[in-house]
């Protein structure tokens, strides 16, 4: 029963989601003929516009629009992108594996890193080294992401040239892992820098809240080392927060690594977004808005099953 | 309890540690973030005093200059001075930020008066609703209703980055208020016939604005974060209109030149402007849990 609630939610939220992501984008003034056939919108007739427009269905109404659109997409049919005039879906099929293959493993690299950087504060809690983490993290999470991308690209790529500065692979030389690799190493650099401290600083708050418990006291009155304590007890008490704070973090992440595809004008879902919102390319920006919604819809579901099988306590 | 006339008794609650330090230096209080951002807003407000030129002048001869005696922070690719560009930038980046909160703020709080005051069944529709806004990422939304305003001024940007950044708010503000509606004031206020706003004004806001506080300051963060971030990709303010992240939109073509100080000076400030507002907003989420 709870499970079919659950899932009565998650169809609601997402048809929820798309109609307002629909009318949203087409209450935008701009003219969508204009990324379908380009500079040749102005030399067109009024009759052409007229049929060009008939052809494309921008004369029904809105809901009209939204109705034949949900019909299509239950088809499997998202309609086809203006600007690259194939399916919509083809076009992110082409993208979505680089914005997995940085925003994956940006993910992983954060909270793998947060979980180190925030166990070594709590051990080292109020001593120097603590204090200087906590000083810089707090300053690195203040850096905007687009800036921090483009000082980045100004001292490696510019000045030094070590690194490349933009792109996922060098235009017309053979794409080789390490090519692809290299061209990572900056956009990666950014989405950790500006994530890894907000979630490395919730991992010590939450450690030396759990340290300073009354089972600590009594596991070290017993003898058990300070170590064992850390890692037996307190690390897998605090373990299914951080689970769910890895899930919540999926849209903070996923907006982070739109904003550095962006800048360094790789080529996945954040410069499609991008393009699309500049260009008006309705049914493309609806299936991107759509799926960055699902995707952390289905996070943060994933989120409250996991916590519910690892702590009977917090089920719902 | 603060007015002395109560007082808790029972055991005495005895205090531990060394009794505070009485230095001159204020332990604890942010006074350089303080500083720092009172110089900043001042020097925003009055850049008119000591800004001799014109952010808008475009001094043709004088484009893509380093630092120098005339132009102190070099000038841009289109020959305007980023020194009187910093300080007149900081004015809109301030005001966009300020203004944002207010609309996120003033959305919240009544959002999160009517769930938290609604019967159960429309609370948690009200909330669920709330949750699936927040589940979408913040900028792609920005995006849609930037372009459904037909963006490009000041109060456009405001209000579309102020109205996507409620809904963290509001689930403090319906927390609280749930806690609060049953108080004795609340339901007696509501029989002598309270209105709405007046319990709200009156009874609720004090109490949960402590709470708020905290989020509230984040909120002008993040919106000063967003505006430049939406003007750097030339889909928030358009480069004539001068603030820290239309300057930096330019830095495209500075990267090609290497102009290091069209890229560096107004992120500067704008990084310190956002180091100290979120130092004063962890000093009071401090506050408002003690």
């Amino acid at each position: 029963m709870r499970y079919i609630k659950r899932l009565f939610y998650f169809v609601l939220s997402i048809f929820l989601l798309s109609a307002v992501v629909f009318y949203v984008s087409r209450l935008a003034p701009g003219d969508p003929l204009v990324s379908y056939y380009g500079d040749r919108v102005e030399k067109m007739s009024p009759g052409e516009r007229e049929w060009a427009e008939d052809r494309l269905g921008l004369h029904d109404p809105v809901s009209v629009q939204y109705f034949r659109w949900l019909e299509k997409a239950f088809h499997g049919d998202f309609g086809i992108s203006y600007k690259y005039k194939t399916d919509a879906a083809d076009v992110i099929g082409g993208r979505i594996g680089n914005t997995l293959l940085l925003g994956g493993l940006g993910f992983l690299l954060v909270f793998g890193l947060a979980l180190l950087l925030g166990v070594f504060c709590a051990c080292r809690e109020d001593r120097p080294a603590d204090r200087v983490i906590c000083r810089v993290g707090v300053v690195t999470g203040c850096i905007p992401e687009f800036w921090l991308a483009l000082v980045l690209i100004l001292i490696f790529a510019v000045h030094l040239k070590w690194l490349p500065g933009s792109g996922a692979y060098t235009v017309g030389g053979e794409a080789g892992a390490a090519d692809r690799i290299r061209h990572l190493i900056l956009p990666l650099a950014v989405v950790v820098i500006s994530h890894l401290w907000y979630y490395a600083y919730m991992v010590r708050n939450m450690l030396l809240d759990e340290m300073g418990k009354d089972y600590v006291l009594l596991a070290k009155a017993k003898g058990l080392k300070g170590g064992s304590v850390l890692f037996g007890h307190c690390l897998r008490n605090m373990f299914p927060s951080y689970l769910g704070m890895m899930a919540i973090s999926v849209p903070h992440i996923l907006g982070g690594t739109y904003i550095v595809e962006v800048v360094f004008s790789y080529p996945g879902l954040g410069t499609l977004a991008y393009e699309s919102a500049r260009y008006k390319d309705y049914n493309l920006l609806m299936l991107l808005c759509m799926l960055s919604g699902i995707v952390v819809m289905v996070c943060n579901i994933a989120a409250q099953a996991v916590n519910g099988r690892i702590d009977p306590r917090t089920g719902m | 309890m603060a007015d002395g006339r109560f007082e808790v008794v029972g055991i005495r609650q005895e205090t531990q540690g060394a009794p505070l330090r009485k230095g001159k230096w204020p332990e604890g209080k942010p006074v350089l973030s303080a500083l720092v951002l009172g110089f900043i807003i001042l020097g925003c407000l009055g850049c008119d005093f000591f800004a001799a030129k014109d952010p808008a002048y475009l001094d043709l001869g004088n484009c893509n200059v380093a630092p120098n005696g005339e132009f102190l922070f070099g000038t841009d690719t289109m020959g305007r001075d980023i020194f009187s560009m910093v300080w007149y930038g900081g004015r809109v980046s301030l005001a966009v930020g300020f203004m944002a909160t207010l609309v996120s703020t003033a959305a919240a709080v009544v959002y999160g008066t009517v769930s938290g005051s609604a019967p159960a069944w429309a609370d948690a529709l009200l909330m669920r609703a709330a949750e699936i806004l927040l589940s979408v990422p913040g900028l792609l939304v920005i995006l849609l209703i930037q372009a459904a305003l037909g963006g490009g001024n000041v109060f456009s940007i405001s209000f579309a980055v102020g109205i996507t950044g409620w809904m963290g708010i509001a689930k403090v503000v319906r927390t609280q208020v749930r806690q609060l509606r049953g108080c004795e004031y609340v339901v007696a206020s509501k029989c002598m016939g309270g209105g709405f706003f007046h319990i709200l004004r009156r009874h609720l806001a004090p109490n949960f604005v402590s709470s708020i506080m905290y989020m509230v300051v984040m909120n002008v963060r993040n919106a000063i974060i967003a505006e430049s971030t939406l003007s750097f990709m030339g889909l928030g303010l358009p480069v004539e209109v001068v603030s820290w992240g239309s300057m930096l939109s330019l830095a495209e073509r500075a990267l090609l030149t290497e102009s290091w100080w069209m890229i560096l000076i107004p992120g500067f400030f704008l990084v310190v402007t956002l180091l100290c507002v979120s130092t004063l907003g962890n000093y009071l989420r401090g506050k408002g849990k003690a």
